[in-house]
């Protein structure tokens, strides 16, 4: 598998720390966040291809950051995760121009076919800017 | 409409003539040549039928791409002024936005906080941000309606899609006793469409269903193939229904049934706009006080539409 970059933002360390793990382990250039704040400022520093985004996070929620991740950089994907999934926040996410709403627990798989599917589509829309 | 009678009525007119000629030749003349000439009334009869069928089906062709052409005029026209409106409003309200987030901080400095009514302006200011916020949402709504997205073309599974989008509204569907019904094509082909955007239209269907039921019902999802070039996607619901006079307004911007302040109007809006730019098509049947039914048809190979709508 090609290798891309992946931010990965939750609110539970132990969930943060294993994904990113499980995913080096793959092949990923993955880096983790504990909040929107952080993954904001991680973004400053480092472009990601793709973003996996906990909705329900103290502080700055998901929508908030995906909102945030989308005005700084529009062309990086991200796939929204959620305990349980609300359907207020699904559209509202959709709307904002996630790549996908899915609901945990996600298997690593899934997860990683998302995440490449998310990849494969910023390509396209990179080779359409350029 | 004597134009129309006229259409309808000349091409029987040489099978009447024969008929009177046969009866006249019965009447008057040998009967086997009176049974020739109605065997040619008869055909003169059949045909005359199909030129009057031809007339009614290009008709009615024409009225259809007549209603289309008005429609693809209306849009792009709602397009261009919602775009301009939107654009127009963002910056005012940005500025609002702005100097309420001023006041606050204002408020915060300690010779004001001693002040009783402060409490009450700062209730008024929590209020205006709501307000802006709102406003705000309704103008990102109508950019996403006018904005010329292009679509981003994936191979994807519309079974998985769909089910993905069913999962997420299961749980309170749950809560108020609606049943979800999956009626999945099995060997349904993958489509090349753009899923992001098929998500959001599928997720909105299923929404509104919901609201069409409020509690204690059936949603129905069917998935299944029309033709080697097309799949179709059903969202059928056992809600309310829509009124046969508001059928044809369900999909026009800022049409909506929900209480003031409730929804925005744009949600139907919005999915004509993105499966029309995915080169498909979203109808509607419904009963009133009975069931609703919206059907997505897709081009397994995305046609460009965007052509037509925008005359480029």
């Amino acid at each position: 598998m090609e290798k891309f970059r992946v931010l990965i933002v939750d609110d539970e360390i132990d969930f943060v720390e294993t994904i990113v793990k499980r995913l080096k382990d793959r092949g990923l250039d993955a880096v983790g966040a504990t909040g929107g704040k952080e993954a904001l400022e991680l973004m400053e520093h480092k472009d990601f291809d793709v973003a996996v985004l906990d909705v329900k996070m103290p502080g700055m929620d998901g929508i908030e950051t995906l909102r945030e991740m989308k005005k700084r950089k529009p062309l990086m994907e991200v796939i929204m995760l959620t305990g349980h999934g609300s359907v207020e926040s699904g559209i509202q996410g959709l709307q904002l121009g996630a790549y996908n709403y899915v609901m945990k627990p996600v298997p690593l798989n899934d997860l990683l076919k998302q995440m490449t599917q998310a990849y494969e589509r910023k390509l396209i829309e990179e080779g359409r800017e350029r | 409409m004597a134009k129309r009678l006229n259409s309808r009525f000349f091409p029987y007119i040489p099978s009447v003539l024969v008929l009177a000629s046969a009866v006249l030749t019965g009447v008057f003349s040998e009967p086997w040549q009176a049974v020739v000439l109605l065997v040619i009334a008869g055909i003169a009869y059949i045909n005359a039928k199909g030129t009057v069928k031809t007339i009614d089906k290009a008709e009615e062709a024409c009225r259809t791409l007549n209603e289309q052409l008005c429609r693809a005029e209306k849009l792009s026209t709602v397009d261009e002024l919602s775009a301009g409106i939107a654009h127009e409003i963002n910056n005012p309200l940005g500025i609002i936005a702005q100097e309420t987030q001023w006041i606050k901080h204002v408020f915060k400095s300690k010779s004001l906080q001693k002040l009783k009514e402060i409490e009450d302006c700062a209730d008024s200011l929590n209020q205006i941000c709501m307000q802006v916020d709102r406003c705000k949402e309704i103008v990102h709504k109508l950019l996403s309606l006018a904005r010329e997205l292009e679509p981003v073309i994936q191979c994807l599974d519309l079974n998985e899609l769909v089910s993905q989008m069913t999962n997420i509204v299961k749980k309170e569907m749950e809560e108020r006793n609606i049943k979800i019904l999956m009626n999945l094509e099995t060997n349904l082909p993958l489509v090349y469409s753009d899923p992001p955007l098929l998500r959001q239209v599928v997720l909105n269907l299923l929404i509104n269903a919901a609201h069409a039921i409020e509690r204690d019902g059936e949603i129905c999802v069917s998935t299944m193939a029309v033709s080697p070039q097309s799949v179709k996607v059903i969202v059928m619901d056992t809600g309310c229904g829509i009124p046969k006079e508001h059928v044809d307004k369900v999909f026009t911007p800022f049409f909506s049934t929900k209480k003031q302040g409730k929804g925005t109007g744009l949600g139907l809006a919005i999915c004509r706009g993105i499966i029309e730019r995915l080169g498909g098509n979203i109808s509607v049947v419904s009963e009133f006080g009975k069931s609703t039914a919206f059907t997505i048809h897709l081009p397994i190979n995305r046609i460009p539409q965007g052509d037509i709508l925008h005359g480029s």
